[in-house]
């Protein structure tokens, strides 16, 4: 999937271990005094059924992407990851939630 | 011993006692009002707005928009105004001389002096104030949404209001605050303005105004005080809940990274005009007036979008610093930095390509997304009040929405004489 229309999911300790357990912790970035971001992308369609069903903004002007996503769907996500133990989820996630 | 306000004047409350409000206002017109001008007339009755014991006549408004003075040459910088329709003024018979009733909830307010009704130029008000006169400017599109008739005079408030819980122990007009503070011993207060719920990046904005303003004190007792003083007004969509700001302030204090003998958070009632410099000397009044004696001051001070200059609210208040009874403490940023391996200034630290900084979009988004930060960003304690807050008062959000604007507490109610 090409690289754009990014979701950034939260990653505190207790869910970095998580990653870690599934093998994906190395996919995490630093982002502020420890706290870490994990970027999965959606593709057009989805980032437009985000804004549709979810609230979400998508910030095309300047990063693509897609914030104010309510924390359901951001935990979804997160689940989803170490469920599959793969970041490409957005479309099992949208299939359970709408 | 008499409390002096801005521009050298005493604070007198003016509020009268409930079976004395009822003899003055009998056979007076009544006129309602917005929860703005409510909140004004709470302001001028408590004397958060020393000098002035009223809403302003053309002298004043003319004198703030062309020298930023009232007509006795007091500094000021935004103007008070009642606004009234034409077809009001007429139907109401508000004319200088007469008295009317100003009605909130449907209950009797103030009683209102007339002294003036006049009209005055939106364009020369949004120029002055706020440097531009275009709509998209929230004040400018506030003075422009104001009636055409603009009415001056005393106020005198009929019934003290009754301030909700959780609001009511923040609630500590000039008086009472002088009185706390005099309590407390401390010598040197200095105020945080605030309109958010505190990260670390404020946390220690507020601890460098303390020794800021700690200055050449003695450090054998507790002498100096921050104030946090937040500005309860309109809400925005997205903004954070009015709750969630007081309780979170007040938690870094109940926590332990402040105490009583340093710290004290309280409210203003005050719709932000956003109007940089000119609302950072409005502020310096409003806080002379609370008794305070320093007021930090961060870049783009009461700002908006980039109508103004990072410190062009600095330039400003030196250009009048002999004619204010406040002390400005010019704050930096405070960031993390993970060689320093703590939360520093930029002031201070110099591995400039390592430092993460605050940004008020990456805390909104992990405070939505409720996933608790480590105690570097957001205090333990403060977060589970943000998210405490967000289950009692905000619908489910720390934020606000449609939702929480149609169902919230009142923050006060006017009950009935």
């Amino acid at each position: 999937m090409a690289a754009k229309n990014p979701i950034y999911v939260w990653v505190n300790e207790e869910r970095y271990e998580q990653l870690e357990q599934a093998g994906l912790a190395h996919h995490t970035e630093e982002r502020l005094a420890g706290l870490k971001v994990l970027v999965v992308y959606a593709d057009d369609d989805q980032a437009a059924t985000m804004v549709k069903d979810f609230g979400a903004k998508h910030d095309t002007s300047t990063t693509g992407s897609i914030e104010l996503l309510p924390a359901k769907v951001k935990n979804k996500i997160f689940e989803k990851v170490v469920e599959k133990q793969n970041l490409d989820v957005v479309s099992d996630v949208l299939k359970e939630l709408t | 011993m008499a409390e002096i306000g801005h521009g050298g004047k005493e604070i007198k409350e003016r509020i009268l006692q409930p079976s004395e409000a009822k003899d003055k206002i009998k056979g007076l017109a009544q006129i309602p009002v917005s929860r703005q001008i409510a909140n004004e007339i709470i302001n001028i009755s408590y004397g958060y707005f020393t000098p002035l014991e009223g809403f302003m006549g053309k002298e004043d408004v003319d004198s703030v928009v062309k020298n930023m003075t009232l007509a006795d040459g007091t500094i000021w910088s935004i103007p008070i105004l009642f606004d009234l329709s034409e077809k009001d003024v007429k139907d109401k018979g508000v004319e200088p001389g007469k008295s009317v009733v100003l009605t909130y909830q449907g209950n009797p307010m103030a009683l209102f002096e007339v002294s003036d009704v006049f009209e005055y130029d939106k364009s020369a008000i949004n120029k002055s104030v706020f440097g531009v006169d275009e709509e998209k400017h929230p004040g400018c599109k506030r003075i422009n949404a104001t009636e055409d008739k603009y009415v001056g005079g005393k106020i005198t408030l009929l019934k003290e209001p009754t301030i909700n819980e959780p609001y009511a122990p923040f609630f500590l007009p000039p008086l009472k605050m002088r009185k706390i503070i005099k309590e407390k011993g401390w010598t040197r207060t200095v105020a945080h303005q605030t309109r958010n719920v505190p990260h670390t990046g404020h946390e220690w904005l507020m601890k460098g105004a303390f020794f800021q303003t700690l200055g050449d004190l003695s450090v054998e007792k507790p002498q100096v005080g921050v104030v946090v003083n937040a500005i309860i007004g309109e809400k925005r969509v997205k903004d954070y809940i009015d709750e969630a700001i007081l309780l979170c302030q007040d938690e870094l204090e109940k926590a332990g990274y402040f105490g009583p003998h340093n710290h004290l958070t309280s409210l203003t009632f005050w719709d932000m005009r956003y109007a940089g410099p000119k609302e950072a000397i409005f502020h310096a009044i409003l806080r002379t007036n609370l008794g305070i004696t320093h007021h930090m001051y961060g870049r783009d001070h009461a700002g908006v979008g980039d109508y103004y200059g990072a410190y062009e609210a600095h330039h400003l208040l030196d250009s009048v610093r002999g004619k204010l009874d406040i002390t400005p403490v010019y704050s930096m940023n405070w960031l993390y930095c993970p060689v320093c391996a703590e939360i520093t200034s930029e002031g201070l630290c110099n591995h400039k390509d390592q430092q993460q900084k605050f940004s008020g979009t990456l805390i909104r988004s992990i405070v939505t997304d409720g996933v608790k930060p480590p105690r570097l960003i957001i205090r333990p304690e403060v977060f589970d009040k943000i998210m405490e807050c967000s289950e009692k008062y905000g619908e489910g959000s720390p934020f606000v929405t449609e939702e929480y604007l149609e169902k919230r507490i009142p923050v006060f109610n006017i009950e009935a004489l």
